[in-house]
């Protein structure tokens, strides 16, 4: 009896089953849909009022302070590091291989110059920028604070984004420049110190031309717009109160990184068209 | 007056409201009670825009509002101010410049302007010697008292109060009871206050509306409430632990 009932219910059961599932991945993908375009709308509104909004000097300059100043240190340490890992595995392999190190300094400055201080620093101020924006902006939701703005005829975007946008796309900027220079000076120090390489070939840059520093530097803004506008939004859509603002400051270092992931990959591909096909 | 028609809101799959209709009059203080995470702070958030609802409409003086747009609503909110719950002063402006913000961006005043009038306003509620003090150094009751002169400052025709007496001493509750009503009997401002202060509804209310499960329970004076013989009313008025309530 019990079989004959459950081989009649089954299919319906299946059906009803498969229903479910394809539900949820509808209501994922519109989830996914109305995020897209909200952070759009956020570029966008970023874009308009950076150019009308208000002008306070001091709330950029304060941003500045936050994203460059305080970022420094951690900036300079960890791109330090990286560089001297990157040229002690560089110069052991190839030691391995040819043993002759002295183009290692060349290939070395054009890696950085085009990718590599772009994409590992932007990639640490993600951590460090991304998640103070979005716990902040994130806390302020939390509280109704955006509430209060918005009940103040204030626009959130201009007043709490913006400010970190222009600070960002100009500190960031600065900093990868710095952090070239560290990785640099890191690297040469390593190969001098554990290889014995003349420290002068580090600093021979007949490896790196206009469109090694047109593609670097295209990177170092385009990921200093992107991580404020990223994390912005994690902390604009934050929901709930301790546990909201933690989950927006996760979801701003990862989404974050992967933005600037995604535009090296999108600048590098355009910039490969562009300059060397 | 503000007319609530059908309206319903959910979160995900929560439903929060489902159907409200309420009616508030001009020059009332009208309370809205229950439990907490029934919807009450949700249902005034959709008056002033600050959610939007899945279905159902709102009126204003017979204005249909629900569908206007977030530039649109800026009229809606010079007319209808907020309290909200945590004060919600910026922590980087000072008390001063907390006041003067609305009346910058409202009023599209200079700096200047906007702070001598943000000053009177500090005057009115007994903060002025606090204009330059930052809001983290003050006490819960003091902030509260900016946060209403802040709300004040547009001349509101409505102000919406999400919780005023909650974490206040009964002193500091009292005198925002006082001012509430003052506010409703000397310049016939209509107040909406969500509250589960039962000293506060049982002596400033002109009507009091009660929801459950997303629905009105009750809507009524509070002689009215008083005398309900509805249970799930009666426990949340006599504050049992012991009820059908869920």
């Amino acid at each position: 009896m019990s079989a004959h009932v459950g081989a009649a219910v089954a299919p319906e059961a299946r059906s009803g089953w498969v229903r479910r599932r394809l539900a949820d991945v509808g209501a994922g993908a519109i989830d996914n849909a109305r995020a897209a375009r909200l952070l759009y709308s956020i570029f966008i509104r970023t874009l308009y009022y950076s150019v009308r909004g208000r002008r306070e000097k001091g709330a950029v300059l304060r941003a500045c302070y936050d994203i460059g100043n305080r970022s420094l240190f951690f900036l300079t340490a960890v791109m330090g590091f990286v560089g001297m890992i990157m040229v002690f595995h560089s110069c052991t392999q190839i030691n391995r291989i040819t043993g002759d190190l002295h183009l290692v300094g060349a290939t070395y400055i054009q890696l950085v110059v085009r990718d590599f201080a772009a994409s590992v620093g932007s990639m640490m101020l993600a951590t460090r920028v991304g998640a103070g924006i979005a716990a902040e902006i994130g806390s302020m939701v939390v509280t109704d604070q955006v509430d209060a703005l918005r009940m103040c005829a204030a626009e959130p975007v201009d007043y709490l984004i913006v400010p970190r946008f222009k600070a960002s796309v100009v500190m960031t900027t600065v900093l990868l420049v710095w952090a070239m220079f560290v990785m640099e000076v890191s690297g040469m120090l390593t190969a001098w110190g554990m290889f014995n390489v003349n420290p002068r070939i580090f600093w021979n840059i007949s490896m790196v031309d206009f469109r090694d520093l047109a593609t670097g530097l295209t990177k170092c803004f385009a990921f200093g717009a992107a991580i404020p506008i990223v994390s912005g939004y994690c902390g604009l859509t934050t929901f709930g109160g301790a546990e909201g603002v933690g989950w927006a400051t996760t979801r701003a270092v990862v989404w974050s990184c992967f933005a600037t992931i995604l535009l090296n990959f999108i600048i590098s591909t355009t910039a490969l068209y562009l300059f060397w096909v | 007056m503000i007319r609530f028609v059908g309206l319903c809101k959910s979160f995900g799959t929560k439903s929060v409201l489902d159907g409200v209709d309420v009616t508030i009059g001009k020059g009332e203080v009208f309370f809205i009670i229950g439990q907490s995470g029934v919807g009450k702070s949700v249902l005034i958030k959709h008056l002033i825009g600050l959610l939007r609802p899945d279905r159902g409409e709102i009126y204003l003086d017979d204005q249909e509002i629900s569908r206007l747009t977030e530039r649109q609503y800026f009229a809606v909110r010079r007319r209808c101010g907020m309290v909200f719950q945590h004060s919600t002063l910026f922590d980087s402006l000072t008390c001063l410049e907390n006041v003067a913000l609305p009346i910058r961006k409202h009023k599209h005043l200079g700096k200047k302007k906007a702070l001598v009038e943000a000053h009177k306003r500090l005057e009115q509620v007994h903060m002025e010697e606090f204009a330059q003090t930052f809001p983290a150094a003050l006490g819960d009751g003091m902030r509260k008292r900016v946060a209403i002169a802040r709300t004040l400052t547009m001349d509101p025709e409505f102000v919406l109060f999400d919780e005023p007496t909650t974490g206040l001493d009964p002193v500091s509750a009292r005198r925002v009871d006082v001012l509430i009503r003052e506010l409703a009997d000397r310049l016939h401002v209509t107040c909406v206050v969500v509250s589960h202060d039962l000293t506060s509804i049982f002596s400033i209310a002109d009507r009091i509306v009660m929801l459950y499960k997303g629905k009105v329970r009750l809507l009524g004076t509070r002689d009215e409430f008083r005398r309900s013989a509805d249970p799930i009313v009666r426990q949340f008025i006599t504050g049992s632990a012991e009820g059908p309530m869920e």
